[in-house]
């Protein structure tokens, strides 16, 4: 990070001369979002990564005598033991909601990478051969976009046991015709350019003109904007959860844990709500940090510096 | 002529794009494990009355058989009786089937069309909030590129998005109708039922907008239309309400037609924590039931009426700018 900061002082000349995906995340790194974001997220991630287990709590042990105690501050019983308070059978909130916000974050990363691999490849080949094939994959996305993706996710955990493949899988595959758009747009108008003309007339194959001169150049910024869709899929992992259709209890998720609380939402207003303000702290530094990247995108492609 | 050539174009187009949409969800249903026919019968059934069944409603056919006949029907506007829900509205339940009483059960059609204007209710006002509000805060946004007003912009637009919507609805509830008793919230009894959950839908709404909005706004105000235009002495406020929102509202009407995918998938949600009887909580049912004909419908239905969208955002764009060609 210090030398990457560091090269934001270079005079403007060489930074023309950095590659696009490298400017762009310049340009973001001095924005105040970018920055609040990253501190925020930093501070989330190594909480979830190392409170449960430093503080030795386990997520699902009961403790009858310490049931429904309120957060810190809230009503006259709560403890320091319990910064977040705890749930109708005395489970810990705070641990309870850091590892959901692990299963939530790393089924976000997965899916989105799952998106992206099927996304860009259709989108490259649609893009790069054009005709016929593009034709029918354009029209394919046409008729998954018009459908709401979470009515194909209940459609199919409704019936197949939610594992966490099987809801990686099923979000990857909901938010692929968004990627093979973005991909082939940028191809379309990339192949076109004259290197990748020079390169076939020199007898590139086209497998190496994709994989050796188009996506190393295209792929960084679509990959930029597939961190908004880390917060998408956040979102739609505990959507499934809270539908009963998520990962499955014992297992505490931020979707079962509200489920959950919504039960005892006159008694113990906490349960509901705590995890959701960690969810919504969580997926707004994403966002900040996602927005940052796509505004200095934007910037950039429009030719400012 | 050109709107004539331009409207019998798209809707051909939209022809496609509704029968793909049906034969999509139609393969994927029928794909996907999780028979019917045991929802309709029973856990305790035997097997061999499941195949009976099942072989008697022709779920046995190979799908393109299935899909061929169905598509007859939808073509001569008969979209097929609900799997499990009788006519009359009664508790829905699978142990007491019996083949002869299979024509009291609800006509498909009748079940959207009930539940229809429940939802498009719903969805203006979430779409009249959103408006008003993305309005107000994109527009100040845009105007003021780089000061407060954009910043506060892009911070309440990323917070909003980050929002869960099943999670505000909770929180919500919580706060305004048992906390403070301003709004009522579960069920629908009266139009009052319905600001609560409009609510929610404009704040996941309003952050794409918010954005679009200040992105164009900001755009049009560095083109020269708008130096000339003061030169020419128009008041800047004439140039901003006259010209400027005016070319910023084409992106604006795109997003739309985009986002009605997205207003969909969380009125599903929205309806069902409110246990508003929209076409939502209809679907999720469905879903949930495994209730093959009904869900088919409200995918035909709701993908005709995406493809009605767009060509009506695309006609009012080419009248604002008719520089614009479809």
């Amino acid at each position: 990070m210090a030398s990457l900061t560091s090269d934001t002082e270079l005079p403007t000349p060489m930074l023309a001369s950095q590659s696009i995906a490298r400017r762009i995340f310049h340009r973001a790194v001095r924005s105040s979002a970018f920055r609040v974001g990253i501190v925020l997220f930093v501070i989330l991630l190594l909480a979830t990564t190392f409170y449960p287990e430093l503080s030795g709590i386990d997520p699902t042990k009961m403790n009858v005598k310490a049931r429904l105690l309120p957060p810190l501050f809230f009503g006259d019983n709560w403890s320091w033991a319990h910064p977040l308070g705890t749930d109708q059978i005395g489970r810990d909130m705070l641990v309870r909601t850091l590892v959901g916000l692990r299963y939530s974050f790393l089924i976000g990363v997965l899916s989105v990478v799952v998106t992206l691999l099927i996304g860009c490849a259709f989108g490259t080949v649609a893009g790069y051969f054009g005709g016929r094939i593009d034709a029918v994959i354009m029209r394919i996305t046409d008729a998954q976009l018009s459908i709401p993706m979470i009515i194909l996710a209940i459609a199919i955990l409704g019936v197949s046991r939610p594992t966490i493949p099987a809801i990686v899988i099923v979000l990857g595959l909901s938010n692929w015709p968004v990627y093979a758009r973005i991909m082939r747009s940028v191809m379309m108008t990339e192949r076109q350019q004259e290197y990748v003309r020079a390169a076939k007339v020199s007898g590139a194959n086209d497998a190496s003109i994709i994989l050796t001169l188009l996506l190393p150049l295209l792929l960084p910024p679509v990959l930029f904007t597939s961190i908004l869709d880390i917060a998408r899929m956040m979102i739609f992992e505990s959507i499934l959860g809270f539908l009963g259709l998520g990962v499955q209890p014992p297992t505490p998720t931020f979707g079962n844990i509200i489920a959950d609380g919504r039960k005892y939402l006159m008694n113990a207003w906490w349960i509901a709500t705590m995890p959701g303000l960690f969810l919504g702290l969580t997926l707004t530094s994403i966002n900040l940090v996602g927005s940052a990247l796509e505004t200095a995108r934007n910037a950039i492609h429009e030719g400012k510096s | 002529m050109f709107v004539m050539n331009f409207l019998i174009r798209r809707l051909a187009q939209g022809v496609v794009i509704i029968f793909l949409v049906s034969l999509l969800i139609f393969t994927l249903l029928r794909v996907v494990p999780g028979d019917p026919v045991r929802m309709m019968a029973g856990g305790m059934a035997p097997d061999a009355l499941i195949e009976q069944i099942a072989k008697d409603m022709g779920l046995r056919d190979p799908i393109l058989v299935q899909f061929g006949r169905y598509a007859a029907g939808v073509v001569q506007g008969d979209l097929g009786q609900s799997f499990v829900r009788p006519a009359n509205g009664a508790a829905t339940g699978g142990a007491t089937f019996n083949d002869s009483s299979r024509g009291e059960r609800a006509e498909v059609f009748d079940l959207v069309v009930d539940a229809l204007p429940m939802t498009l209710q719903l969805a203006a006002l979430a779409l009249a909030f959103a408006l008003a509000f993305s309005g107000l805060v994109g527009i100040a946004g845009g105007l003021a590129p780089g000061r407060w007003p954009n910043k506060l912009a892009f911070y309440i637009s990323s917070i909003f998005i980050s929002l869960p919507n099943f999670w505000l609805g909770i929180v919500l509830t919580l706060l305004l109708s048992v906390k403070l008793g301003w709004l009522p919230a579960i069920g629908y009894n009266g139009f009052g039922y319905t600001i609560l959950p409009a609510i929610i839908l404009a704040v996941e709404l309003s952050p794409v907008l918010i954005r679009t909005l200040t992105s164009s706004i900001a755009a049009q105000m560095g083109a020269s239309y708008v130096a000339v235009g003061a030169v020419r002495g128009l008041s800047r406020s004439r140039i901003i309400a006259n010209h400027v929102l005016r070319n910023a509202s084409v992106p604006l009407l795109n997003l739309l037609g985009i986002q009605f995918s997205g207003l969909l998938g969380g009125v599903v949600i929205v309806e069902y924590i409110f246990d508003y009887p929209g076409l939502g909580l209809l679907t999720i049912n469905a879903v949930l039931q495994r209730d093959f004909p009904l869900i088919q419908g409200i995918a035909i239905v709701t993908s005709a009426i995406f493809v009605l969208i767009n060509i009506l955002v695309d006609l009012a764009a080419t009248s604002i700018d008719p520089r614009l060609e479809y």
